[in-house]
């Protein structure tokens, strides 16, 4: 909210600078976000007297004036005609500066000397007015600088007032606040209604329908208004506000609302058929055409204020077009409602109409504020448009505004939520500063009741929080919690996170954070298939936008995505992972499922390796690293298995990754078609493991030490020819499935195809190490089991021995 | 003869202190020691040497004998290293050429910077929670003390999935479901995504927080006050001044807002805080009496405090960072800095 200074100095004396007021408000809980200073938009400009006009003797449309500072007099040549002899104007002088940066000169306008110029409000910006020069009132000191005369100049702040806070929705309330906090009285003001014989309710009526809507309607006639601008000084007051001036009538209930709060509606009486108002909820679709012009269809149960016909405004949120007040106005309808704050906000957001008086009701404002803010503004209309104000003024109040009395407060209780003791006094001066009223209540117990505005107010701790606040945080002595030494539960999956985030940057991969929401049509473009659950997608009702809607359910497109514009801006080597979620949409009304995945993308060259030599990367760059990751972890027991490919995988070059018979995730070569949807030129290899399976495996698993040998292992060699398609694993598992006890291990130590080898055969050269625990074995021993595992794996397999 | 001998000493210590290589070392060793050199003939002669000299003369040629071996014997070996070492010097490579292995990866700044507050905070003794990212309302809003059709619910601008399901917008649901299953005393730290419906500079439509909540008896305000102090101590150094000032979140009361002393202006103002010389880090307060009510806990035998902050913005201060979007778009060569 913007709170002027100059207007706050209405109500409260103010003796610190405005930096110093903007902290201590801050410090007080209303954050100053910004000062502004408002300066004049123009210098050396006076408060001056024409002494004569007389016609220019050689331009018709100009006159000489002879005008007085009070010291001395100029001759200004001036074009305007509304000026006259004895008027008091605002004179720039010479080597004044007017808006627009325009320096004031003495000049000869056709032959007759001119020393300085006399302004119209436009030339000033302090007004619209540029039909001729600008009059000031006659009571003014010559000579006096125009920005005094006219108290133009200010500092405004912008205050950023919580939720709770409705009661600093206005310059009253932030006064409130200040003189609270410098220990400063309000300046008291009270509003005497100059009443005309003629009563309101010979004129009109208001009922209210629906009270728990609105349960307290007031209002006032004002007549034989005349409408017309506003004077300066509440132009200038609104401006600061951020308010655009209107007229006098409109401009009133705005200033009454920034002043005390309350928001007002004027209407002109004359529009209202039968001349009263029903207050009522809408029906369903009921059409309404607001004082912004746009035509809206309301939904049912929109509060209504209406006349014997129709619908005038739209409660607490914004007047009718059918009913406002225009330039031939002569009877104003002046409303001051207390609208039920749940009821304005349902409304005001299925309207999307955010507007000043919403924000103040459905926040909740002062019930007892509403006939004060009546008055207050209906004298002004009065006073500003020489209206008579009618006898009397409605108050409909069938339901009762419930106001909180007598909150038990224990000074024992202060001390514990605060951790220190503050004394009684203190406790007392605080509360009564806010206007609350205490009751002592046995010893170190009060019964508080809180001003009407502060409808935050309800409990002991709400309390609590006030005399801290004005007590000063910065006074509670900083504590440390004595609290028992408890066990600390430790989320293994985190605990696994952190391990493989350690080992994959280990390995040259960087971490990447994703958006968890996305485009549907990922799905598509992963080519997945109708009946896959990764397009049960949890869609976004409100979402950024259509690319921003959908939450993901894998998270390769983000990688890919990620990879694309990567190379978009030159990078195409990359080596990223994410951990994070995917999000599976289940039954309506139920939560999602939410799994925790691992995912990564290659792509490019693996950077780094010798000077300008950079390795190519595969398939097996990628599974290598995974193994690697699996071997640290103690994961033995990992499978890969080319049966399982995903949709956007390379058929060839892709496979699912097992723990014994679990999948957990896959791997491989991105598939062509994919790479080309989304745009990107190079290979990319990708994975996703999914750690809520990973992780159950990971709990519990323990260390063995295996007793090392002290006698040697043996090599032998053995070549097998087999059929291409063959999986070099199957070979291994039928190799070590074979159980023989001195057979150690068996490595790969080579895959070739080509000379030597028929068509749709490969070699496979198998590397077996031989040990025995107890003793040094001899060749005998050897070659006969040897013999034995090769004979066997050529029966079960069918291969052929290399150069046999 | 022994004056033949004092000039053969001379001559050859003459010669071993000129001799340079290995051959010129050899050829003085034969020279006088060899089996036909000039000491080797003297000894060989003795029998001329008049018999009262006889011993003299011997232990004489011996300790020359002696003397020439060890020396040239030294000088032999410190040739054989030199040379061992030159053989060495001409493999020199350029050690200026950088190392040959795959350059690490980095974490992203933002998991860095919550892996330091949950290290942190652990050491405090609270332990990390999780909770779902998509929530129902219920955890998100009502539990936390912001019903339906509340102003409050303005301050959090919302992404729906159902009119009851939402994306979080903070992570303090998660303190809501532990508190229903755990009795205090509560030492919790949850981090997480949250998600609001905002982009800008300052603003991503998903961020990171961490909250925190401590729950026992006779927790005071002045105990957050001193558990927060620790904690951004502990993170942006010592010397650093904050203060708490007064503000609203429907879950704590009383609120506090903490701010630091501006990082980069030290407090004299600049664009990063606005002029004012602080910086906003933290929301924190004394949990609200309607939350442990939620969940069953007594506020009367119960106090505690909570606290959350963006990891993000703590980045960007920590790095100098002015643009948020820009932990989201993973440009390499941004994540590659930290």
């Amino acid at each position: 909210m913007l709170v002027s200074l100059k207007w706050l100095k209405d109500y409260v004396d103010i003796e610190l600078t405005a930096e110093e007021l903007a902290h201590e408000l801050t410090m007080a809980g209303l954050e100053v976000d910004e000062i502004k200073a408002i300066r004049p938009q123009f210098s050396g400009v006076v408060v001056a007297k024409i002494l004569a006009v007389k016609p220019h003797p050689s331009a018709d449309r100009l006159s000489l004036c002879n005008v007085s500072d009070g010291k001395e007099n100029y001759p200004v040549v001036c074009g305007a005609k509304n000026i006259a002899a004895g008027d008091i104007v605002p004179l720039a002088k010479v080597g004044a500066v007017i808006p627009g940066g325009y320096i004031i000169k003495s000049s000869v306008l056709r032959g007759e000397k001119s020393d300085g110029m006399l302004c119209s409000e436009a030339e000033l910006e302090v007004g619209d007015d540029a039909s001729g020069i600008m009059l000031l009132p006659s009571d003014l000191p010559l000579g006096m600088p125009l920005e005094t005369a006219l108290n133009i100049g200010d500092t405004v702040f912008n205050v950023g007032v919580t939720p709770n806070r409705s009661d600093c929705l206005s310059m009253i309330g932030i006064a409130r606040e200040v003189a609270a906090i410098t220990a400063k009285k309000m300046k008291q003001s009270s509003v005497k209604v100059k009443e005309s014989s003629e009563d309101i309710n010979s004129l009109t009526s208001v009922k209210i329908i629906d009270a728990d809507a609105c349960p307290r309607y007031t209002a006032r006639m004002i007549k034989n208004v005349q409408i017309g601008e506003s004077p300066i000084w509440m132009k200038t007051r609104l401006e600061a506000a951020g308010l655009r001036a209107i007229n006098n009538i409109v401009d009133v209930t705005n200033f009454v609302m920034l002043e005390m709060g309350q928001p007002l509606h004027a209407f002109d009486f004359r529009f209202l058929e039968e001349g009263r108002i029903f207050v009522r909820k809408s029906k369903e679709n009921e059409e309404f055409i607001s004082l912004d012009g746009k035509s809206r269809t309301l939904p049912a149960n929109t509060l209504l204020i209406c006349d014997g016909v129709k619908p005038v405004a739209i409660g607490g949120i914004m007047g009718g077009l059918n009913s406002e007040v225009k330039e031939d106005t002569q009877v104003v309808f002046l409303e001051s409602a207390y609208f039920n704050p749940t009821s304005i906000r349902r409304s005001a957001r299925k309207l999307a109409m955010p507007t000043d008086a919403a924000y103040r009701f459905e926040r909740g404002i002062d019930p007892e504020g509403v006939v004060k803010a009546l008055n207050r503004a209906a004298q002004l209309i009065a006073d500003l448009s020489g209206g008579s104000i009618c006898k009397n003024y409605i108050d409909e109040y069938p339901e009762n505004i419930s106001t909180v009395q007598d909150i038990p407060l224990r000074l024992d209780r202060i001390r514990q939520v605060i951790g220190m003791k503050i004394g009684a006094k203190d406790v007392v001066r605080i509360l009564r500063s806010i206007g609350m009223v205490l009751k002592q209540d046995g010893k170190g117990r009060y019964l508080v009741t809180p001003p009407t505005c502060r409808v935050d107010i309800l409990r002991e701790i709400d309390l609590i929080e006030e005399v801290i606040r004005l007590y000063s945080y910065d006074r509670v002595p900083v504590t440390l919690p004595a609290i028992a030494v408890t066990e600390m539960a430790i989320i293994p999956r985190l605990d696994l996170e952190e391990k493989i985030r350690q080992l994959l940057i280990g390995s040259g991969y960087t971490e990447i954070v994703n958006y968890s929401f996305g485009i549907p049509v990922a799905a598509d473009h992963l080519c997945l298939p109708e009946n896959d659950e990764r397009r049960h997608l949890v869609r976004i009702k409100n979402p950024l936008g259509e690319d921003l809607s959908a939450m993901r359910t894998t998270m390769i497109y983000g990688l890919l995505e990620t990879a694309k514009k990567n190379a978009n801006n030159g990078s195409f080597d990359l080596s990223i992972f994410e951990i994070g979620r995917i999000f599976l949409s289940r039954k309506a009304g139920e939560l999602p499922e939410e799994k925790n995945i691992l995912a990564g993308l290659l792509t490019g060259k693996m950077t780094d390796d010798l000077w300008g030599s950079r390795k190519t990367i595969d398939f097996y760059t990628m599974k290598g690293c995974l193994e690697n990751i699996f071997f640290d972890l103690k994961f033995n027991n990992c499978r890969y298995n080319s049966t399982v490919v995903e949709p956007f995988l390379h058929p060839g070059k892709s496979c699912g990754i097992y723990l014994d018979d679990r999948q957990i995730g896959f791997l491989g070569e991105v598939h062509p078609d994919v790479l080309e949807k989304i745009g990107l030129k190079y290979n990319a290899y990708v994975f996703e493991i999914n750690l809520d399976i990973l992780v159950s495996a990971y709990i519990g698993r323990s260390i063995t030490y295996q007793e090392i040998s002290k006698y040697p292992a043996v090599m032998r060699d053995a070549a097998f020819v087999i059929p291409d398609t063959m999986e070099a694993d199957k070979m291994l598992n039928i190799i070590l499935g074979q159980k023989e006890d001195l057979l150690e291990n068996v490595s790969i130590f080579d895959v070739y195809t080509g000379k030597e080898i028929s068509e749709g055969t490969k070699s496979l050269g198998l590397r077996l190490s031989y040990r025995a625990p107890d003793r040094t074995l001899t060749d005998l021993e050897i070659n006969t089991v040897h013999d034995r595992i090769v004979q066997n794996t050529v029966n079960l397999t069918g291969a052929k021995i290399r150069g046999e | 003869m022994i004056s033949d001998l004092q000039q053969l000493e001379e001559s050859a210590l003459a010669e071993l202190e000129t001799a340079k290589t290995e051959d010129q070392f050899l050829v003085v060793r034969t020279k006088y020691i060899g089996r036909k050199g000039l000491l080797t003939g003297l000894l060989r002669n003795i029998a001329q040497v008049p018999d009262a000299e006889k011993p003299l003369f011997g232990k004489l040629c011996n300790e020359l004998k002696n003397l020439l071996n060890t020396k040239i014997e030294e000088a032999l070996q410190r040739q054989a290293i030199r040379k061992k070492e030159d053989v060495l010097l001409k493999e020199k490579i350029d050690v200026t050429l950088p190392g040959s292995v795959i350059k690490c990866g980095r974490i992203h700044p933002v998991i860095q910077v919550r892996r330091e507050i949950c290290a942190i905070f652990a050491s405090f003794g609270f332990s990390v929670v999780e909770g779902p990212e998509i929530e129902l309302d219920y955890y998100n809003f009502e539990a936390l003390n912001i019903p339906k059709d509340h102003p409050a619910r303005d301050m959090q601008d919302t992404f729906y999935i159902e009119d009851n399901i939402v994306l979080r917008t903070h992570t303090s649901p998660v303190q809501v479901r532990i508190m229903e299953k755990i009795q205090p005393p509560l030492r919790i730290l949850s981090p997480g995504k949250v998600y609001r419906r905002d982009s800008d500079v300052s603003h991503t439509p998903m961020f990171n927080q961490i909250e925190g909540l401590l729950v026992d008896k006779g927790v005071s305000f002045g105990d957050l006050k001193g558990i927060l102090t620790a904690f951004l101590k502990n993170i942006f150094g010592e010397g650093t001044t904050l203060r708490f000032r007064p503000s609203f979140f429907p879950f704590t009361e009383p609120s506090a807002e903490v701010d630091i002393r501006c990082v980069m202006c030290g407090g004299r103002g600049c664009r990063v805080c606005g002029q004012s010389g602080w910086l906003e880090i933290l929301g924190s307060g004394m949990v609200d009496p309607a939350v442990f009510q939620n969940v069953n806990y007594d506020s009367e035998e119960y106090s505690g405090f909570a606290f959350g902050l963006g990891l993000e913005r703590i980045a960007m201060l920590k790095y100098g960072i002015s643009d948020i979007r820009l932990f989201f778009e993973n440009d390499i060569r941004f994540l590659k800095q930290f």
